[in-house]
């Protein structure tokens, strides 16, 4: 290509369509001109599908348990740290509680099975402890039996006794809870903290970035003095001592916090304090080549206020640079939340968070060691993918890696 | 540049009183106080002794009082007592600082030696086929939770195969059978955590590294020695890899605070009895004096190796000019 000549180059340009032509004239917008630069990012391409199909998952994780109908409570003590792939069948104490249940809500129903369990001579027992017979059964064979009845009667306790046995795809934790459902559960708690932490420490920087490059002086001083200090501080360390504290201690923290919902709210509010810092300088150093600029100048002759400067005019452009930085905070996000409820101080159980299931599987890293290895998994997979998105975009957005 | 250190050695300073007060005054936000703990478990105290016994401690007095008299007794040299050791919180301190500086520092020289020459290597073949192989492994090692990859590692390599001791920091008596058998007890418990506390360092130090690598071997100096007839290695190392240096002293100073914070992360996993164990404990089981002083105490030393790299990287860059 190196080689090739003007005429050539205007040989090959004649050769195209004049529709063609008109397209190659007409200027490229600016986000087709970073979408082609993107998509060029094999790797951050992947890390975008990834992250899509997580956060589908999140937000259809009730529509996954209704599909699947494992409540992600549930606990069955007598099927602890069952390996993947296995079915599990519940115990015998609660078959009985719930065939006598169905009993006294189905008379006729029960009636009807009952004696025709007992005419065709599938159990050897009076008609009364007919279908408890049934049920002390392995569940496949009582089910066989029962739809050999051909009893229209007969529907209800066979999808009572599909409910017996439960399948589960990645296995049970230390109280016999469905993995794979509580995996779901928590990838809408930790991609929702994470998102959720990423956008609000962003929107802190934005404020505090642009007030300390707009005004400059003593503001400016004080508060990239702080955001300094605050930047050098070892974040875990610093983040245990607050998550530490009792927050209901706080007055006017008292009225908004629940104990329901305290653990993730607070997990929010202590990541914000200390993500936003990286946000607040990058925004001020555009802020501070943008108020260089002469459209600001211009603005400020027309009579704009400094508030309608800095939204109106200088926003724009610090988006696409803080585009990049929320989804590389995503990812750092998710990994200081793991981080945290990993060490008992975030996300409290009974919520289901990646971290603190490996919190759990620590302890059981001899009986199951399947259970450490998917939450572990699964965090590095998201925040590798934010990354690489990330690192895509900057590619993408950075002007000076355009080849034109 | 005296005016320079004066300056940031004021300001580190500032930062350690204010943040010794908040700290304060976060850990009195903290479920229970002492004396809720000391009686706890009898029944028969009363109200009144509950009372008695704050204002002896001094409980009752605003936050701000405790803290004056708390930091008068520290520049005292009394640490406190720690409720949960039964030992002068100074006794404690020595050992516990030596562990966690001993994983640091050898986790930092090792991720250092991976990670420069990879970095470097990358950067003098950008797009070739090793580039990518680095660019994967350092977002790998980025991205990776170092807990958990400590846990696998627990799971490879003392659970599946039991090569390495699943945790803890030397075998109980092994101090006394002397010192190369210590030596040697130390280093089988040290594997796995710097192993863990490493990967993520490597990851970023190779990224750093290739980036600023890339930056100095644009410049047309590069190319005028280059031109000159030196050979490849003195313009690599002697022109490039030299001017490269000096944004890394800065990532390396920055990264002290990532690496003692890895350090809490991975003395957890490992129960390695280091300072970062030491503050996960204390503030859990509420032991407040040694709670107080080993954050303090630790994040001091974060924030004086970020002094010290600052001035360094004014002997290493005579360019800045510091006013």
């Amino acid at each position: 290509m190196s080689e090739m000549t003007m005429n050539e180059v205007e040989i090959e340009t004649n050769q195209l369509s004049s529709k063609d032509r008109a397209e190659l004239e007409k200027a490229q917008p600016m986000w087709k001109m970073v979408l082609t630069q993107f998509m060029d990012h094999k790797l951050a391409v992947t890390g975008a599908v990834i992250i899509t199909i997580f956060m589908l998952i999140a937000i259809f994780a009730g529509t996954i348990q209704s599909i699947t109908d494992i409540d992600p409570d549930a606990q069955n003590v007598g099927n602890r740290y069952l390996a993947p792939l296995t079915t599990a069948q519940v115990g015998q104490d609660v078959r009985e509680t719930e065939i006598e249940r169905f009993i006294t809500e189905n008379p006729e129903a029960a009636d009807a099975v009952q004696k025709a369990l007992v005419t065709k001579e599938i159990v050897a027992v009076a008609e009364a402890d007919a279908i408890y017979e049934l049920g002390a059964k392995e569940t496949t064979e009582a089910i066989s039996a029962l739809q050999s009845l051909s009893l229209k009667e007969a529907a209800g306790l066979i999808s009572l006794f599909k409910s017996f046995e439960t399948f589960h795809l990645f296995g049970t934790d230390e109280l016999g809870r469905d993995v794979f459902i509580r995996l779901v559960y928590g990838t809408r708690v930790s991609m929702g903290v994470g998102v959720l932490v990423a956008i609000a420490s962003a929107l802190i920087g934005l404020l505090i970035g642009s007030i300390a490059g707009f005004y400059g002086g003593l503001v400016d001083t004080v508060l990239m003095r702080v955001t300094d200090a605050l930047l050098s501080l070892p974040h875990i360390p610093v983040l245990i001592v607050i998550a530490a504290i009792d927050m209901s201690k706080i007055p006017w923290l008292k009225a908004i916090i629940s104990t329901s919902n305290e653990s993730i709210f607070k997990m929010i509010i202590i990541l914000c304090l200390f993500s936003w810092m990286s946000v607040a300088r990058l925004v001020r150093g555009s802020i501070l080549s943008i108020r260089e600029r002469e459209f600001v100048l211009a603005a400020r002759t027309l009579g704009a206020k400094d508030s309608t400067i800095i939204v109106r005019h200088m926003f724009p452009n610090v988006i696409a640079p803080m585009l990049v930085a929320i989804t590389l905070g995503v990812g750092e996000s998710i990994l200081f939340e793991a981080a945290l409820s990993f060490l008992g101080l975030g996300i409290m159980p009974p919520t289901p968070s990646w971290g603190n299931m490996l919190n759990n599987a620590q302890e059981l890293i001899y009986q199951a060691p399947f259970l450490a290895i998917l939450p572990g998994l699964l965090i590095f997979l998201t925040t590798v993918s934010f990354n690489y998105l990330g690192d895509g975009l900057q590619d993408a957005i950075d002007p000076k890696a355009i080849r034109r | 540049m005296t005016t320079f250190i004066t300056r940031r050695i004021l300001q580190t300073l500032a930062v350690i009183v204010i943040l010794s007060y908040v700290c304060f005054y976060l850990m009195s936000l903290m479920p229970g106080d002492p004396v809720d703990m000391m009686v706890a478990s009898n029944p028969k105290i009363t109200a009144e002794d509950v009372a008695r016994l704050k204002s002896l401690y001094g409980l009752d007095q605003p936050v701000y009082k405790r803290y004056a008299s708390w930091m008068g007794s520290i520049l005292q040299g009394d640490l406190g007592y720690s409720r949960t050791y039964r030992v002068p919180v100074q006794e404690l301190m020595g050992p516990r600082l030596w562990n966690t500086f001993l994983l640091s520092a050898i986790s930092l020289i090792l991720s250092i030696a991976i990670a420069v020459p990879l970095g470097v290597l990358s950067a003098l073949k950008p797009g070739s086929r090793t580039d990518y192989v680095v660019n994967l492994f350092s977002f790998g090692g980025i991205s990776i939770p170092s807990f958990w990859l400590a846990i696998v590692l627990i799971i490879l390599f003392a659970v599946k195969f039991p090569l390495l001791p699943a945790g803890g920091t030397q075998t109980i008596g092994a101090e006394n059978m002397g010192f190369w058998a210590d030596l040697k007890d130390r280093s089988i418990y040290l594997i796995l955590p710097v192993l863990s506390l490493s990967i993520q360092q490597i990851g970023r130090f190779s990224r750093y590294t290739r980036s600023t690598m890339l930056e100095a071997m644009r410049n047309d100096f590069i190319r005028t020695a280059r031109a000159k007839g030196l050979s490849r290695s003195t313009v690599i190392w002697q022109h490039g890899f030299r001017n490269a240096l000096i944004p890394l002293i800065t990532i390396l100073a920055l990264s002290f605070s990532g690496l003692f914070s890895g350090a809490i992360l991975t003395e957890t996993v490992f129960a390695y009895q280091g300072v970062g164990k030491l503050v996960y404990d204390s503030i859990i089981g509420n032991d407040y004096n040694v709670a107080m002083i080993s954050f303090v105490i630790s994040v001091s030393m974060v924030l004086l190796m970020n002094l010290v790299a600052d001035i360094l990287y004014g002997f290493a860059d005579p360019r800045i000019s510091y006013q």
